[in-house]
């Protein structure tokens, strides 16, 4: 092969400029965004549901990135306002994701603030929506005679429910559900926070 | 095999030096300087946004820290008149009214929790509801607003936040309105002699209702896990405390049958029965609780406040508060409070309504209005909805007699 120097330059030089501009650009920009006022670190049960909610896959169908008005209707939808880079602070990795087959999830601990509602959608998202596509977790739950002392038991409508025996949430179950409901953005971001402003904000008013 | 006889084995094939074309040197240098031109003019844009915001945020303030006239003037005037003259027969009058002229602590504790019940004003008598300002001014707001009111009608000096903030303290538990005039007295006796209150019997569901709104049905999902336990709402759950009794239980029927489509509230509304959906209803319509709702879409709050209370001509919009009462405290039996409202539910069940004031026009009269509201205008309005004070609690009982 001749002239592999050049190549080998070039391609380095190509592999450096993107690895700047996408990795330590950005880093430099917001590695030090302080985390907001008015969030919280996950606690130790959170962050045991935040990695069931990794490990099932959650983050295929579900974002945690609301987006400006100009973007999507979000704030509409009951989504929250756009996520600012403070509001990831304690996310490591981040769970952003990239698909909307389902709704947002960056807010749903205030939108949706029911332990016994999410026990029953994981446990059968039908029981709800009739159309819902989401998978059913029934491996997070037993189905028993009796609930014992301290179980949690699952609500299904009447006509769900089998007869004679009661459904109960796992700890796995509970770890999750405590990490939907600690999904809760609605503090207001700081003024000076870094984010995507979309297009509402060239030239004035959206 | 091959049969190439010619081959060369160790010939690498190699490019002979030609110069590059000059064209592409053109096209190079204009998608460099395009990609220049992008990042910046992005790069103002992003600084623009954040002047944008911060200049936002200043407004934020300066509207927090307005002096005591002009909070008078967007908040009490439109009932008490500018020029404290009242209405006669609805609203009493601040000019010369006693309830100035005494302790402070009075009308501090009027403003937190408004006052709901029969009043003497002046020799006349009043039974209004004066709304709860507790929960959507703060202490130094309150303590400019009556050190504007003392100056201008009552005996003047000055009352400081921190005065407020130990009033608010003192009072913390109350979650009612002062229950007319003679609740106040007890406060200051200087406020002269008030009409008796009289309370209404308790209902007779309320035990059933309260029962299903902490425990939910046979065990199912409360009511209050989601709709806070005041029926506050929260950021995207609706605020239920203060809505008409009928409005509530309509609305439940209406999600039970899917004529009002809602996955979250369709199966919870299935479960209830007749006798439910009122008791429900009565519940939450008798319940008073502090507004928990605050701007949050980031919408122009001086257009929603002209929506709200003049409309708009050119797009035909009526003015809101033409329907839902003069602040927004709704009309029973089925026009909702608005005022206080979360603005995420509010803005997505105006979008909802219009969706279907487009597919049949002239139907309802609320979907053809929604209709005709635009995206930012959706946001100002529901933003401003979320500034104002809460609607009182209705008492269901004198408002069916009335
Ligand atoms: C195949 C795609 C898919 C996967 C995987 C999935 N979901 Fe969903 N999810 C949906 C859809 C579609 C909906 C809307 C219908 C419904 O409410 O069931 C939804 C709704 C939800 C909601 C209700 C949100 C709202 O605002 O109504 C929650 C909470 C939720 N999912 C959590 C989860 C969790 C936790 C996981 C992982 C254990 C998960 N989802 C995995 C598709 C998915
Ligand atoms: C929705 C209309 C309304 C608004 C807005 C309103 N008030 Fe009132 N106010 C009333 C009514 C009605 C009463 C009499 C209450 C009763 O009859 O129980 C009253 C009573 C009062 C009283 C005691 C009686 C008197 O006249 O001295 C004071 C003081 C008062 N209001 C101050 C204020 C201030 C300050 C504001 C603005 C922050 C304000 N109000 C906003 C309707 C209103
Ligand atoms: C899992 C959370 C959840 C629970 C539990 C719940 N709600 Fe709701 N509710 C909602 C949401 C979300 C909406 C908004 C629906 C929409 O978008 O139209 C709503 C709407 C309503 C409305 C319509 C409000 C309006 O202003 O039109 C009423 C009335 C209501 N709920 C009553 C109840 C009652 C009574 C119960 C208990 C039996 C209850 N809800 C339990 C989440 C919940
Ligand atoms: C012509 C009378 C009228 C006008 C004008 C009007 N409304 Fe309404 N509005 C209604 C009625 C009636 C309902 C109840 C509809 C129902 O039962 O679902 C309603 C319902 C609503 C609801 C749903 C409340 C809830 O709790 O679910 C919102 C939000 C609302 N109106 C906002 C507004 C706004 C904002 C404006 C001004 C731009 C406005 N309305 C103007 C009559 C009106």
């Amino acid at each position: 092969m001749n002239r592999a120097l050049p190549l080998v330059i070039l391609a380095m030089t190509i592999l450096a400029f993107a690895t700047m501009l996408l990795v330590v650009v950005p880093r430099a920009q917001i590695g030090s965004e302080p985390p907001a006022a008015g969030l919280r670190a996950y606690s130790p049960e959170e962050l045991r549901g935040r990695a069931q909610y990794m490990s099932l896959g959650c983050v295929y169908c579900h974002s945690q990135q609301p987006r400006t008005p100009d973007q999507a209707p979000d704030g509409e939808r009951g989504w929250g306002r756009p996520s600012v880079a403070a509001d990831y602070a304690y996310d490591s990795p981040h769970l952003m994701g990239t698909m909307r087959t389902g709704p947002d999830l960056l807010n749903v601990g205030a939108r949706l603030p029911s332990t016994a509602w999410h026990l029953t959608h994981l446990y059968r998202p039908r029981a709800i929506a009739p159309w819902s596509i989401m998978p059913s977790y029934p491996f997070l739950f037993e189905i028993k005679d009796h609930a014992a002392p301290g179980d949690t038991v699952v609500w299904l409508p009447r006509e769900q429910r089998v007869a004679g025996k009661v459904v109960v949430a796992r700890p796995e179950a509970m770890a999750l559900v405590a990490y939907l409901l600690s999904l809760d953005r609605t503090y207001p971001a700081p003024a000076s926070a870094i984010r995507d402003d979309g297009y509402s904000r060239v030239g004035g008013k959206p | 095999m091959s049969e190439h006889p010619l081959a060369d084995e160790a010939f690498e094939p190699y490019e002979p030096r030609r110069p590059v074309p000059l064209p592409v040197y053109w096209m190079a240098i204009a998608l460099a300087l395009w990609g220049a031109v992008t990042l910046w003019n992005d790069s103002t844009a992003q600084s623009s946004g954040v002047g944008q915001r911060l200049a936002e945020a200043g407004d934020m303030t300066r509207r927090h820290s307005a002096a005591g006239a002009d909070l008078f003037a967007q908040r009490c005037a439109t009932c008490h008149q500018a020029d404290g003259a009242g209405v006669a027969g609805a609203v009493p009058p601040l000019q010369g009214s006693r309830f100035l002229g005494a302790n402070p602590q009075l009308v501090v504790q009027i403003l937190l929790h408004g006052i709901n019940g029969p009043i003497a004003v002046g020799g006349d008598r009043f039974d209004g509801h004066m709304p709860a300002f507790g929960s959507v001014l703060d202490d130094g707001q309150i303590a400019r607003l009556v050190t504007h009111l003392r100056a201008t009608w009552g005996n003047g000096g000055e009352v400081d936040a921190a005065f407020v903030k130990a009033q608010r303290q003192a009072t913390r538990e109350r979650h009612a309105s002062w229950n007319g005039g003679a609740d106040l007295v007890s406060l200051d006796p200087a406020v002269g002699p008030q009409p008796a209150f009289l309370s209404a019997p308790p209902a007779p569901s309320d035990s059933v209702a309260m029962a299903l709104a902490r425990g939910g049905k046979a065990g199912g999902w409360a009511c209050a896990a989601c709709h806070g336990a005041a029926g506050e709402g929260r950021s995207g759950v609706p605020r239920l405390a203060g809505l008409p009794a009928d409005y509530i239980a309509q609305a439940l029927l209406a999600f039970s049958t899917g004529t009002r489509a809602s996955d979250i509230m369709g199966p919870i509304a299935r479960q209830l029965d007749g006798p439910e959906r009122v008791g429900l209803g009565r519940l939450y319509a008798t319940m008073a609780s502090a507004s928990r709702a605050r701007p949050e879409l980031d919408g122009d709050l001086a257009r929603g406040a002209t929506l709200a209370l003049q409309g708009d001509d050119r797009r035909d919009v009526p003015s809101c508060f033409s329907c839902h009462g003069p602040s927004g405290f709704g009309v029973a039996p089925i026009v909702p409070a608005i005022a206080a409202q979360q603005p995420a539910y509010t803005a997505g069940r105006l979008a909802a309504l219009g969706r279907h004031g487009k597919d049949d026009a002239g139907a309802a009269v609320m979907p053809s209005v929604a209709a005709r509201l635009s995206d930012a205008d959706r946001r100002a309005v529901a933003d401003y909805l979320a500034t104002l004070p809460p609607s009182p609690a209705i008492d269901t009982d004198t408002k069916d007699a009335r």
